[in-house]
């Protein structure tokens, strides 16, 4: 007979990309009894690689932030003691934008990178220290007075020259997805604290490390991981989370559900209607979620000299309108966009090539996935790397439809909800008022994007929850 | 109003800082206190002022770091909005 208990636990939580498990893992280590359910059957969400013809691709993300001394996720991997079982190695430049003018990097150094930017922009030099001053040094309380503002706004307080404010944009489009006059400036100013200025960290044999290191650290302290277990109900009873329903009609109960998951889905789907608010409803169907993306996987024959820099994030814009690219990305107009991102990883010659995408019906990527393929090899081909299409033994593509069918995120979205100034930091998101023991996770909590954002997420949820039970945390 | 403002800011303080209403004093320091950051700071700004439907001004910014001085903020801007809507 089955133990009475094996499906009571503390805390369930409800996917196992980095915030849950980051959450799972400060839980577990302060002793209470955790499950992490995963629909997928790998941990990781956005964060895990796939194998094929002896290339390891990274599905989407591909490196992180925020790991200098006392970085935001260089204290997390620390807390949970596995920055001594991962080999992080850090490129330098960690970002390289090229522009038709203008080829600038993100080195290590802040100054250096501010030094590179004064060349170009001399007239801005005093702007440019003072910037990247206000981004790495504020204390917490000036971040205030950016609250309201757009990236634009910020721009505009430092710098009059447009095309550096578009150069200074332009990468932010492609970890952000967002332009300058859309996005928070808050946001703005954390990717490039955390990420800009402090990124190009990658692990020597893919991102799937990451999580697959996190996940034993889970495990060793006690947590239990079920993999291909899609949770399909939350359970509530007299306004308090009961527990969840998984796979075949099998409830698990806990006093606390972690949705790390989609939004979306944890309010309209997993929660019966009855038991979430009308007006809250009514809010989370009025808002955007953020773009999507297609992303090119090629395997290469050989190491050829054309390769340009290795494991730096390459962001390519032919203009500077980034207001029309984001326009024409909303159309899937790929030649108006006039951009990219890429990434070279220094472990074999394979190529990982983004753009932003809009989520579209099956139908339409029958038809026009092979077309995006071909275009945006011939764009690479163009713009960085003569002669690639020759030098290709292997192609895959994943559109918004497979990032959804892989994640369960809203339409694909690669960002949680679209980071605009009204989408920063919504009351009510992170923990429910209405439902006790519910907390949702990730970056749908408007909290933050990016790994180090979404790692700060899981670690101050499983916070809240160990405060809520009087358990000490270290 | 002073009590109810003084409870609703409390409330908001421990929903994202995690500290119970009980750990809270008026006296409680934001950032060395309470483990508030600068998401955080933000997060319990713009809660207040949904909340009261009030809008922090930039220059009132320096005198939000501790629990005291949001509620004598909170209090001088919602003093502010009913004398106007009399004015009105």
């Amino acid at each position: 007979m089955a133990n009475i208990h094996a499906n009571e636990y503390d805390v369930i939580i409800i996917g196992a990309g980095i915030s849950g498990l980051v959450c799972g893992c400060y839980l577990a280590k302060a002793g209470m009894k955790v499950l992490i359910s995963e629909q997928h059957f790998k941990p990781g969400g956005y964060c895990t690689s796939f194998k094929r013809k002896n290339f390891t691709f990274d599905a989407a993300a591909h490196c992180f932030g925020g790991y200098r001394k006392n970085g935001i996720t260089r204290k997390i991997f620390e807390d949970l003691n596995i920055n001594t079982r991962l080999k992080v190695i850090k490129s330098n430049p960690s970002n390289i934008m090229m522009t038709p003018d203008y080829n600038i990097s993100f080195w290590d150094e802040i100054e250096q990178t501010g030094y590179e930017l004064e060349k170009c922009f001399p007239h801005e030099s005093k702007n440019i220290i003072k910037f990247f001053n206000f981004l790495t040094r504020s204390p917490a309380s000036e971040f205030i007075r950016i609250r309201h503002m757009t990236f634009q706004d910020l721009l505009d307080l430092y710098f009059t020259d447009n095309k550096l404010k578009s150069l200074l944009s332009a990468p932010l489009l492609g970890i952000g997805g967002l332009p300058p006059a859309l996005m928070s400036a808050f946001v703005g100013a954390k990717l490039y604290s955390e990420f800009l200025l402090d990124g190009g960290y990658h692990l020597t044999g893919g991102i799937q490390e990451l999580p697959d290191t996190l996940a034993e650290a889970f495990q060793g302290s006690g947590g239990t991981l079920l993999l291909s277990s899609r949770v399909r109900k939350i359970k509530v009873k007299n306004k308090s989370v009961h527990g969840v329903i998984v796979g075949n009609n099998e409830f698990i109960s806990s006093k606390y559900v972690i949705s790390s998951c989609d939004a979306k889905q944890s309010f309209l789907e997993l929660l019966d209607k009855e038991d979430v608010e009308k007006e809250f409803c009514a809010n989370l169907n009025k808002m955007r979620p953020s773009i999507s993306n297609f992303i090119l996987y090629l395997g290469l024959d050989r190491n050829y000299r054309e390769l340009p820099c290795r494991a730096a994030t390459i962001c390519f814009f032919s203009h500077y309108d980034l207001n029309k690219s984001y326009r024409a990305i909303q159309k899937a107009d790929i030649n108006s966009y006039g951009g990219y991102m890429m990434y070279i990883p220094d472990r074999e010659p394979s190529v990982l090539a983004v753009i932003p995408a809009p989520y579209k019906n099956e139908e339409f990527w029958n038809e026009n996935k092979e077309y995006f393929s071909s275009w945006f090899i011939k764009r690479i081909e163009e713009t960085s790397i003569p002669h690639l299409s020759e030098h290709i033994i292997y192609k895959e593509a994943a559109t918004p439809l497979t990032l959804f069918r892989y994640t369960l995120n809203y339409q694909g979205a690669c960002f949680g909800w679209a980071a605009t100034p009204s989408q920063l930091l919504v009351p009510g998101f992170k923990k429910n008022i209405e439902i006790e023991g519910l907390y949702l996770n990730g970056h749908w909590t408007t909290q933050g994007m990016g790994i180090s954002s979404v790692a700060y997420v899981g670690a101050e949820t499983a916070k809240l929850v160990l405060k809520k039970q009087k358990i000490r945390y270290t | 109003m002073t009590k109810l403002v003084e409870k609703t800011i409390i409330e908001i303080v421990s929903d994202v800082s995690g500290f119970d209403p009980d750990e809270i004093s008026m006296d409680s320091n934001f950032f060395k206190d309470l483990e508030i950051d600068s998401i955080k700071a933000i997060e319990i700004t713009v809660a207040i002022e949904k909340k009261f439907k009030i809008n922090v001004r930039d220059e009132d910014v320096p005198k939000l770091t501790t629990v005291r001085q949001a509620v004598e903020l909170v209090g001088k801007l919602l003093n502010q909005k009913s004398s106007k809507a009399t004015i009105a």
